[in-house]
């Protein structure tokens, strides 16, 4: 069980980003402790997803600092960030349309060298009964569950997801809202999420992102639970 | 042991399929000798076009460096065909992991492309550059520098087949295990999304790296097994003009499935062979084969088969209910 500590798992430090000539991350912070789940909010275009991947590995930063576990990753390849235990889960639900549920966890595993695939089943429990089925059949919410058991395999340190209920039906939000909060209590999360009410129940800190900039930290459990985030967006 | 006996079912039975053929039809012996090795070149592309979705317009390239290295090897420096093959495969490594680098790093149109003027620039170097030790056009004859090997004489079109009936069969059984494993399913996810495949860790360079290389491998033994059975070699081998032919055989056959190009192959070969008989312009036929083809069954020949077998069993585990 991940143990909530002060040491930081993931510190960002005045991170800029540019996509060639257009600026669209400035001085861009964020700090994750270990256990904690960290969310994410603002509008569309405020830099949540450009953040994310720099982090992962897959935008180059034009200066700043990205320290996981005490090491600057800033510069690492995406598979290398990986493989230092920090997962990132697309926005787009892209499972591997052609394979099965089966091959998808393999490639998975294959990655981490992480076969134990039982406390991923703890945790979806609905993955064991179509391990047969191609991933381009499976439904929205089917997908998350894939994704996010794909992910969790070689125990991560740090998931990052970016807007994982996005296009999701409000039951399979609420299933996936109970997921969450049992996975936080292994590993540590950091989401972008645009459902606020999923965010106030999920959070243990909440950042605001706007144009570009980290405009509010919010780490009071009351605040976040009045959702007085909502002001920065 | 079960496992093994499934990798090892289905391409013994096609191999013994292709021997009882080749004892009904005994006039069509260099016919079954040359779909079994075009298969192998097929699946060199399958490799790349139907797990990696990296089409290339250079193939020949490829068979054309096996089969060289065969004939160079037998035409001026030993007289072993088996020698020969075992060069022609250390060359495919070679070339894959010379060539591997600079080339897999291009995508799509540009990838297509520089595969093109790879085997243009190789044609150039074997029929000016090279004139003098592969005799250019007139083509390098070596058959009677070969000498007897032992179990199979491969110095004999009737051992040859039965060498490349064995290569076949193992060939397969490795594309089978290929396409069941983690490396296939890697390959594959390549071709779906590789920005997912390097955010679960994989550095999926290396393994188009390995992709590539695998397929210079097959490629070089398909030329290297052309050039121990006619006992000469010439450029025409290497034309990129030639490229169209594996992919359309990869097509017809199924892209990305195992027993896609053998039936691909068969049925290129097969049309080729026959149309031939009845009017000299076969691409014309071939081409609309080819069309009818990806309109209809966009799976291939295999593609269909399985269908068609899938259909099947779901009727046939239909339980009859009462009215």
């Amino acid at each position: 069980m991940a143990e909530k500590t002060n040491e930081k798992i993931l510190s960002v430090k005045d991170l800029n980003v540019s996509y060639k000539t257009l600026h669209v991350l400035f001085d861009v912070y964020l700090e994750v402790e270990p256990g904690e789940a960290v969310v994410v909010v603002g509008r569309n275009g405020a830099g949540k997803t450009t953040m994310f991947r720099t982090i992962a590995g897959f935008l180059n930063q034009d200066r700043g600092s990205i320290i996981f576990k005490g090491e600057d990753i800033g510069n690492l390849p995406a598979y290398e960030v990986a493989i230092r235990g920090l997962k990132y889960i697309q926005q787009d639900k892209h499972v591997f349309a052609d394979l099965t549920v089966r091959e998808n966890l393999e490639l998975g595993s294959y990655a981490t060298k992480d076969y134990d695939w039982d406390p991923v089943f703890d945790h979806f429990p609905p993955l064991k009964t179509i391990m047969d089925r191609k991933g381009g059949n499976l439904s929205g919410g089917e997908r998350q569950m894939l994704l996010m058991a794909q992910s969790l395999l070689g125990r991560p340190e740090l998931v990052l997801m970016d807007e994982p209920t996005e296009g999701l039906a409000p039951h399979v939000i609420n299933d996936l809202k109970d997921i969450f909060k049992r996975i936080s209590k292994e590993t540590t999360l950091a989401i972008i999420e645009q459902n606020l009410p999923l965010t106030a129940e999920v959070a243990d800190r909440v950042y605001a992102m706007k144009e570009g900039k980290i405009i509010a930290e919010i780490a009071d459990n009351q605040d976040i639970k009045e959702l007085k985030f909502e002001a920065y967006l | 042991m079960d496992k093994l006996f499934r990798y090892v079912r289905g391409p013994v039975i096609l191999v013994i399929l292709i021997v009882i053929a080749r004892f009904i039809f005994p006039n069509k012996m260099t016919f079954f000798f040359e779909i079994s090795v075009y298969a192998i070149y097929v699946m060199a592309n399958d490799i790349l076009y139907g797990y990696m979705g990296m089409v290339s317009f250079g193939q020949p390239f490829y068979l054309g460096v096996g089969a060289y290295t065969a004939a160079l090897y037998l035409a001026y420096v030993g007289h072993s065909p088996l020698v020969a093959i075992g060069l022609a495969i250390l060359m495919g490594i070679v070339t894959g992991a010379l060539l591997g680098p600079a080339l897999i790093r291009l995508r799509g149109d540009y990838y297509a492309l520089i595969n093109a003027a790879t085997c243009a620039m190789g044609l150039f170097l074997v029929e000016t550059v090279m004139l003098p030790i592969t005799r250019g056009d007139d083509g390098l004859w070596y058959r009677s520098r070969m000498h007897e090997t032992p179990l199979l004489d491969l110095t004999h079109p009737n051992d040859v087949f039965w060498f490349t009936m064995i290569i076949l069969a193992i060939i397969l059984i490795l594309y089978t295990w290929l396409d069941r494993s983690t490396m296939g399913a890697s390959l594959r996810a390549i071709k779906i999304n590789e920005r997912k495949m390097k955010f679960l860790g994989y550095d999926t360079f290396k393994i188009r790296w390995i992709g590539y290389t695998m397929m210079c491998i097959l490629a070089a033994l398909a030329g290297s097994l052309y050039a121990i059975n006619y006992g000469f070699v010439n450029p025409s081998l290497s034309e990129p003009g030639r490229a169209a032919e594996v992919l359309v055989a990869t097509l017809l056959g199924g892209a990305g499935s195992v027993y896609g190009p053998f039936f691909g192959t068969a049925v290129f070969l097969g049309a080729k062979d026959l149309v031939s008989t009845f009017i000299t312009r076969w691409e014309l036929a071939v081409g609309i084969l080819t069309i009818f083809v990806c309109f209809k069954f966009s799976g291939g020949v295999w593609g269909t088969i399985q269908a068609l077998g899938a259909k099947i069993k779901v009727k046939r585990e239909k339980v009859p209910t009462d009215r």
